[in-house]
Formats: structure tokens, C-alpha cells, sequence
């Protein structure tokens, strides 16, 4: 009945085109990118303008639907899944780059403007938008505001927390507010690194300010190779130590190497045990020293070879290995499951060390493809769920794993965030009065519980009841990559 | 001079905590007796926000001043929020890293004084504010809650990123007990170019083309005549006393890049008919110190202006034209890169400065900027008609206002002084 009623209500203010209702539609919004997760929304709108948004918004409240919003729907925490049902709000058709001014460096676009879109509309200003999370081709700026998505190039140049400046934003009540500001400094609470990486979970972002980086003017790529992974986890640490901060720093150990190999034929050793990307940007005399330096550090570290490319060509071959790397991974076992943590990078080896025999103690095959300079790791776990049991060891290997990055000081998500996979975990690095203050913030945005309620905190009723009934993996696409 | 003196108020108690545990006790025990508490680190920014409308516990901070994690290799930093900037930068400059940071007197000023009160400083053009360098913060919410957020990692999405709420908060959220860092290397080089321009025109066409590829500048500054006289240091090096208004701008990296770019910015400064002066990298550190602390309190106003960067120009006419027709010597300063501005406003009859803030204000919301007071002298409070130091609120103020409320329940935090 009140379904009835909010679908009606919702094809008054939207025109029937744009609400989804029939099964058939449904189906495709049960999954995020993870597919850990998979849960039927009662409705998906496809709102065209920010009172639309709103009118949705305001209707889903009152009658008590819980509200999910979702970019490219490419997420790994689950966090796009409606488990309770409700409403999904899907941005996909504000899809417009609004302006790019070159002068401030900034652009305004609406959320489901797509993640590389953006980048190159502003190349033509020697301009791009630096957060470049692997989906990027599919992912959309409001999803990364909504996950604050990082991507390699976040070493050297922040995560998109740093590159967001003001949103508009409508909150549970349908109201529209301006969060944030493109002028610097402006007074009062800064609620906008608030929103940044809620998950949804405090209003639904309808436009964004971002700031653009102006390209580099000139740009290093390195491959080097490994015959140990230990080793190469204490290279990343070397050049960090050496004063160094690459523009990325990417790793790739063990299996993968070979797999990628024969895929990509990016030019990675396949007995290599463990690879290197470095890439290094800015002004030719400052890059001449860097890779000068870098030579030195590797070289001493124990690396067994290291290539430069010396072209354009060159450095994206290098870069197709690491971009095809789960496409390549996929086909050491039928499924997978991607794993996000951060540790100090000076405990990069150990950490390694231990996923390994995590993973071996599980009976499960491992690789690491990760964002080594960060301390950001990915252990993709991977296995064939026809085997019985094998979910269950799984989760328990990633859940382990993460545990193991909280021991050695760091945390349970980098980049991919909490969403239903992780909200267990919390209580991990986060007391009962850390997350007392985290609840009064959810609180005073959405005082009705309706935002995206029971992801990214911990609930009595949040422990996953829910199990795909799927296989994990799913098609990304090609030219996906972790 | 009496300690914890805040525009002629003194607390009826002074408590200096030396954990966090026991500041949290302190802001627990205050809220139930409903006794207003004035953080304090070194009390060079409590010229912000005025006084308080209530006044009587000063929480003196400095007690937690503690080194607690320092990993060079990881570039990581965990620190007492008591600790002074100074001290920290001195330890980080052992290892050839810094914190990009230099708001002023950073020998006094305490790290979470410095983030509660939103200090900045030039080095924002190449590194961006506190809130990029801030990895996590532990705080004493005004209920007494002890709570943390963010995690001592470069890269971390566990939960809301609740420790930027409170940079600028005034204090008003929390009593910060605790911050974790990301740190920098030290650039290999750093090299400073002066120029000294005759017209408005020239100086902003000259700074609009070294903010540009393939410049790189980490700092670049515009002082007016007055304020260039002001500063006895860099003053001292320019030879020429007619009026004049000075760019500074400071490049870092290796000696090629440097080099480079101080070559070309000189061109362009010349092209624009300024008179240029290559500073020594010996004295690179000593005149930014300097320029530094020209923000420090002093007994006149001092006023913070942000604007769209597009709309930089207007804003400088603005901050130009007001006092100029009150015939008010002005001290101003231009934080390029970031649309602010800095005005020190003398202390005249307090309805002008009314008239001229008002002014200021209106002309600025014509272009989206907006005026506020970074530092009220004592001279000017306590009055009937108050300056209205913050300006008009932002539309989420509601929002705000509920977070208060449920942080700082009983408003014990720095009461009156904040727009929330
Ligand atoms: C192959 C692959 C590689 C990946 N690599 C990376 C990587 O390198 N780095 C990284 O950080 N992530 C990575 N991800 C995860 C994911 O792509 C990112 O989290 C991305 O930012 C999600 O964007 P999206 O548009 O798909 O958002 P969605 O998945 O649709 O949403 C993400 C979150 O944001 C919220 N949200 C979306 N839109 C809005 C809005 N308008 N207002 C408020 N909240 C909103 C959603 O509710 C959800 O909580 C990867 C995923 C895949 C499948």
C-alpha cells in the first residue's frame, strides 16, 4: 500500500518514465561492483534536476522508505545495496559538465558526470580532476565525493576529499543547502569533510565544485622488478624514506605477475616475484634528480632490474599491466574478492608476509595489486565457489587480513569504504564513544534515519544477513582494474 | 600582565591538564555545573571571536605537549595538541621533513590552538591547509566524551572524517587533545624573488603569470607599501623607499628548477617595469618568518577577506578604495593562490569602523567574498554595538547549530564567540 503510494507520489514529481518499479528494472540496481552483497529496492528514480531530487527525497521520508543514493553503482562495500528496500536514487542523468573555469583551476558538474569525462573535457585547459580510482572510466564524481575515492595519482596529490570544494546538497527533509565554499576560509563548521566519504548517508550530493591540477610538465615511468616481494615492499618504504613522493607507487606481487603477462604483455617478467610501478611528475630538472635518486634507492634495495619508458607508448604499456590487472587475475580462479586496507608503509613487508599465509592457512590463492605508496593494500583473494565452503573461508581470510592491517597500526578501508562489508569491523578502531559522535553527526543531517540507515556504523540489527546467491564475480567490464 | 586575561576578564579557575583523559574530566565536570571554558595553547589567537559572553574556567593546554608517534620513514607524526608548531617543526627538521605550515609565531602558538582557530599561512599556494596534512585527531567533546577519528595512515575512509569539523571551530565543538600528521620532505632548495611594482595593474598581471605553468610557486605574497614598511626584515632590503607595492614569491625543489623559475619569473616581473631582488637561500627562511608574523596580533585590526579567485580584482579595489577614502593607513596583505586578503584597520571611532565593515561587506557579497575579523583588539570590545565580527551566517547555520547542541550540550565552549 504505501509502496503504491510512494510510487505514485513519485510519478507525479518525476513523469512515470523515470521511476523504475517493475522487477525486470529492479534487478539491475540489487548489486554494487562487489556483488558480496545483493538486495531488491522497492523503487529506483532517475531524477533529472536537484528538485527533483528533492521532491523524491522528501516523499521517500515521509512515508518512511529508506534512501540509497547511486553514481555508477561501482562501490565494493555494499554500500549502493538497498538491504532494507527503499528507494534508489540514481544520478545517472545529471550528467552535466556545468562549467570549467582555467583561470581558478575549478569546475562545477553535476554528480553523474563520469570520473574520466571530466579529466578530459579539462585537458583541453592542460587541466585535470587528479582523484583517478581504477573504475574511472565508469565511476562518477558524485560517487567518488560519496566514497572519497582515492586511485594512484592520490599519493602525490590527495585523495577527493582534497579536491572537493562545495556541493549542493539535499537532505532528508527535501531541503537544498550549499555545503562548503570554492572561496577559501569562509566561516563555520566545515560540514562539507563531513559528506565527503558518508556513503550517502547524510544527503544526496546534486552538484559539485571541484578543483582541477594543472598537468605536469614533465612525467617518469618506471617499472622494477623484483625477485622477492619482502624486498619490494621495502623499496616502497626506501623511497618514501629518501624524501621522494611519487606520483604513484603501485605494486604487483606474486601470481598476478604472470597472469597480467599473458593478458596485457605489458612487459612484466612472469617469474618476477614482485613489480614496481613508479611514476614521478612535475618540473623537468626536479624529474631528472627524482629518477636519478629512484635509480640509486632501487638499485640498493635489491631490485632486480629497472625499466624506464622512454616514451608515451611505452608508459602506457607499462600502465596496461597494471589496468588489466584483475581482468588478468580473473582468469587464475573463477571469482574473487577484493580486499582494501591501509598500514604504515614501513609495515608494508610484514603485512604482505601475513595476507599470504592468511590466505594459504585458508586454503585460498592471493595477489596483491595494490597502492603501495599509500600503504594501501588490496589482497585479491581468489578461489572457485563451486567448491564448498569456500565463501565462508573467504570472508574469513579478508576478515582476518584486515585485522591483521588494524595490529600493525593501520585501518580497515583506504579507499573503498565501510557500506555493509566492513560495518562489523568498526568497533576495530573505533570505541563506543567514537562512534557515539559519528552517530549525533548522522543524526543532526538525517534526524528521520532514512539516508542509506544501517550502513557504514555498526547496528544490533547490521550483522550481514544477507548472502549473494551469485557468484562473486561480476563482469566489470573490459579495462576494469583494481 | 595577568595570565588567561581575556578582554578584562579573568576566570575564577585556571586548570592545566596533562592527559586527555583529564581534560575530557574537565569539560564532563564543567558541563554539569554549566561553568564556561576557555581553551587556551599560547594565546596568540584569542583575539579571535571576541569575548566570550561567560568566563570562568581557562583550560590551559600546553600541558599536553607530548611527541607520542614519530615515524620518519612514514612520514607520520602524532602529537599532544599542546605542543607549539615550533617545537614540532624543529624536531621534523631533524629529518630533513616539515609541516607545510606556517601561520604566525610559531614558537608560541600551539599545534591545536593553530587548528581550532583555522591558521594558515603562504605555504597553502604549493601544499594546500592544516586540513590536507591532517590525518587524525583525538577531542574532548564539550560533554566531556573523549573521542577520535580519522586513523595514523596516509589513506583512511573508516567512518566520517569528523576531525576537520573542528578546524576553525573555534574550540566550539571540542577541546582538540591529540592530532596525527602526514608530514613532508624538506625541499631540496628554496629561493625567494622580491619585486617591487608601481601600479596595481602591473603587480597583478605579473602575479597572475607566475601562477601559471610552468611556475610552480609555493608561496607568493603582495604587500601594499605600508605593510612592506611594517616589516623591518624584508624592508631591509629594498633599497628604494619610494612607494611601492611588493611581491613576494618563493619557489622550492632542486637548484635547476628553482633557478629556472626565478630566471623567468624575474623576466616577467621586468617585462611588467618592476624592480626585482633575488633573495640568498640563507635568507629564504628568516624573511617568511617574517612575513609570517605580520598576521600576529597587534593593538589594530586585523580583517580576513576571501574571495572567488575570478573575482581577485574586485576585491582588491574593495579593500583598497574603503579606508582609502577615510584617509585610514592600511596595511594589507594578498595570499595568492587562495583569494585572501589581509587588512589592518586602525583603531578609529568605533561607528566608522562600523560603516566601514558594513561596507566592506556589501561590496564583497556583490562578488560572493566574504569579511571577517581574524583579530579584535581590546580597545574595540566590550561596547554597546559590538563589531560583528563573523558576518553574516552560512545557510547551513541550523545544521551547525544541531551539532553544537549535541557535541556541546551545555554551551560551555568559548560561549559568544563563535557565529554557532
Ligand atoms: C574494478 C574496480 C576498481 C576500483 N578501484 C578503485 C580505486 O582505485 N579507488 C577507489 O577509491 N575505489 C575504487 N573502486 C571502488 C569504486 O569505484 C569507487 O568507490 C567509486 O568512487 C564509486 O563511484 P560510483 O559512481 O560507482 O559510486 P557508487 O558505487 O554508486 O556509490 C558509492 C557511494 O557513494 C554514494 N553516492 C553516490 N552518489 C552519491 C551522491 N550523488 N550523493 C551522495 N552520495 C552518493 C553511494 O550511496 C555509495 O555509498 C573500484 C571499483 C571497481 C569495481
Amino acid at each position: 500500500m504505501t509502496r503504491e503510494m510512494l510510487i505514485t507520489t513519485l510519478r507525479h514529481h518525476l513523469g512515470s518514465r523515470y521511476v523504475l518499479h517493475r522487477r525486470e528494472e529492479l534487478m539491475l540496481y540489487e548489486y554494487d561492483g562487489s556483488a558480496m552483497d545483493q538486495a531488491m529496492p522497492d523503487v529506483v528514480v532517475v531524477p533529472g534536476s536537484t528538485a527533483e531530487v528533492a521532491a523524491a527525497v522528501a516523499t521517500a521520508t515521509r512515508l518512511g522508505f529508506p534512501i540509497i543514493a547511486r553514481g555508477a553503482g561501482t562501490g565494493l562495500a555494499g554500500s549502493t545495496v538497498a538491504e532494507r528496500g527503499g528507494m534508489v536514487i540514481s544520478l545517472a542523468r545529471l550528467n552535466q559538465i556545468l562549467q570549467i573555469d582555467p583561470q581558478a583551476a575549478t569546475a562545477v558538474v553535476q554528480p553523474g558526470v563520469v570520473n574520466t569525462d571530466l579529466s578530459r573535457a579539462a585537458a583541453a585547459y592542460g587541466l585535470h580532476f587528479a582523484p583517478d580510482p581504477s573504475s574511472q572510466r565508469s565511476c562518477t564524481i558524485g560517487g567518488n565525493a560519496g566514497s572519497n575515492a582515492g586511485g594512484p595519482h592520490c599519493l602525490k596529490y590527495g585523495v577527493t576529499s582534497n579536491h572537493v570544494l562545495a556541493i549542493t546538497l539535499v537532505l532528508s527533509d527535501g531541503q537544498v543547502v550549499r555545503v562548503g565554499s570554492a572561496v577559501s576560509d569562509t566561516p563555520g563548521y566545515d560540514l562539507l569533510a563531513a559528506v565527503v566519504g558518508s556513503e550517502g548517508t547524510l544527503g544526496i550530493i546534486t552538484e559539485l565544485t571541484v578543483r582541477l591540477t594543472r598537468n605536469a610538465e614533465d612525467v617518469r615511468t618506471f617499472l622494477a622488478i623484483f625477485d622477492d616481494m619482502e624486498v619490494a615492499g621495502a623499496c616502497v618504504s626506501a623511497i618514501i624514506a629518501d624524501g621522494i613522493i611519487p606520483a604513484a607507487l603501485e605494486m604487483i606481487e606474486g601470481e598476478g605477475i604472470a597472469a597480467i603477462e599473458s593478458w596485457a604483455h605489458a612487459g612484466y617478467p612472469p617469474d618476477a616475484r614482485a613489480v614496481l610501478l613508479i611514476e614521478i611528475d612535475g618540473l623537468r630538472e626536479d624529474i631528472a634528480d627524482e629518477a636519478r635518486r629512484i635509480a640509486r634507492v632501487c638499485t640498493a634495495s635489491g631490485c632486480r632490474e629497472l625499466r624506464t619508458a622512454s616514451d608515451a607508448a611505452q608508459r602506457e604499456r607499462l600502465w596496461a599491466g597494471r589496468k588489466g590487472a584483475l581482468a588478468a587475475c580473473a582468469r587464475i580462479a573463477p571469482h574473487y574478492h577484493i580486499l582494501d586496507g591501509t598500514v604504515p608503509r614501513s609495515r608494508l613487508p610484514e603485512i604482505l608476509r601475513r595476507s599470504a599465509e592468511i590466505a594459504a592457512h585458508y586454503d585460498l590463492k592471493v595477489v596483491n595489486i595494490f597502492h603501495a605508496g599509500d600503504g594501501n593494500i588490496h589482497p585479491l583473494l581468489l578461489f572457485d565457489l563451486r567448491v564448498p565452503g569456500t565463501r565462508e573461508r573467504a570472508m574469513a581470510a579478508g576478515a582476518e587480513i584486515l585485522r591483521s592491517c588494524v595490529e600493525v597500526g593501520g585501518t580497515i578501508s583506504g579507499e573503498h569504504g565501510i557500506g555493509i562489508e566492513k560495518r562489523a569491523f568498526m568497533p576495530w578502531i573505533y570505541s563506543v564513544e567514537d562512534q557515539s559522535a559519528f552517530a549525533d553527526l548522522r543524526n543532526v543531517f538525517d534526524p528521520a534515519g532514512v539516508m542509506n540507515p544501517g550502513k557504514l556504523l555498526p547496528s544490533p540489527t547490521s550483522h550481514s544477513s544477507l548472502h549473494a546467491t551469485e557468484p562473486l564475480l561480476r563482469m566489470t567490464g573490459r579495462g576494469a582494474w583494481i | 600582565m595577568t595570565p588567561f586575561l581575556l578582554y578584562n576578564q579573568q576566570p575564577t579557575q585556571i586548570v592545566a591538564p596533562t592527559s586527555a583523559e583529564a581534560v575530557a574530566d574537565v569539560l564532563r565536570d564543567a558541563s554539569a555545573q554549566g561553568l564556561a571554558v576557555i581553551p587556551w595553547g599560547g594565546g596568540t589567537r584569542q583575539g579571535m571571536g571576541g569575548p566570550p559572553l561567560r568566563y570562568d574556567l581557562a583550560l590551559d593546554m600546553r600541558g599536553l605537549a607530548a611527541v607520542l608517534a614519530y615515524t620518519p620513514d612514514d612520514l607520520v607524526l602524532r602529537v599532544g595538541a599542546g605542543a607549539t608548531l615550533g617545537h614540532i617543526q624543529d624536531l621534523l627538521a631533524a629529518h630533513n621533513q616539515w609541516l607545510p605550515w606556517n601561520p604566525p609565531l610559531p614558537d608560541q602558538a600551539t599545534i591545536g590552538g593553530l587548528l581550532a582557530s583555522g591558521a594558515t599561512g603562504s605555504l597553502r599556494m604549493g601544499y594546500g591547509t592544516p586540513r590536507d596534512w591532517t590525518l587524525a585527531m583525538q577531542v574532548a567533546l564539550g560533554d566531556g566524551r573523549l573521542v577520535k577519528s580519522g586513523a595514523p595512515v596516509v589513506k583512511n575512509v573508516a567512518g566520517y572524517d569528523t576531525h576537520k569539523l573542528h578546524i576553525g571551530a573555534l574550540g566550539t565543538l571540542g577541546v582538540i587533545t591529540e592530532v596525527t600528521f602526514k608530514v613532508a620532505p624538506r625541499p631540496a632548495h628554496c629561493q625567494t624573488l622580491l619585486a617591487a611594482f608601481s601600479s596595481p595593474l602591473t603587480i597583478l598581471e605579473a602575479m597572475q603569470q607566475i601562477g601559471q605553468p610552468p611556475f610552480q610557486p609555493i608561496s607568493l605574497v603582495l604587500l601594499n607599501h605600508s605593510a612592506s614598511k611594517a616589516n623591518p626584515i624584508l624592508h631591509s632590503f629594498l633599497d628604494d623607499t619610494s612607494p611601492h607595492l611588493i611581491m613576494a614569491v618563493r619557489f622550492a625543489g632542486t637548484a635547476g628548477a628553482v633557478g629556472r623559475q626565478i630566471r623567468t619569473a624575474v623576466a616577467v616581473c621586468v617585462e611588467q617595469g618592476a624592480h626585482t631582488i633575488e633573495l640568498s637561500e640563507t635568507d629564504d627562511g628568516s624573511i617568511w618568518h617574517a612575513i609570517a608574523d605580520d598576521l600576529r596580533p597587534t593593538d589594530q585590526l586585523l580583517i580576513r577577506v576571501g574571495a572567488p579567485l575570478s573575482h581577485v580584482r574586485e576585491m582588491l579595489r574593495l579593500v583598497e578604495s574603503i579606508p582609502y577614502q577615510r584617509g585610514w593607513p592600511t596595511d594589507r596583505y594578498l595570499i595568492a593562490g587562495a583569494g585572501l586578503a589581509y587588512l589592518r584597520w586602525p583603531v578609529v571611532a568605533l561607528p566608522d569602523l562600523l560603516q566601514a565593515l558594513t561596507e566592506l561587506r556589501a561590496g564583497l557579497a556583490g562578488i560572493g567574498g566574504y569579511a571577517v575579523v581574524e583579530d579584535l583588539p581590546v580597545a574595540l570590545a566590550n561596547t554597546d554595538s559590538p563589531l560583528d565580527l563573523w558576518g553574516p551566517p552560512p545557510e547551513t547555520l541550523a545544521l551547525m547549530r544541531s551539532l553544537r547542541k549535541v557535541w556541546d550540550p551545555a554551551e560551555i565552549l568559548n560561549p559568544g564567540r563563535y557565529l554557532v
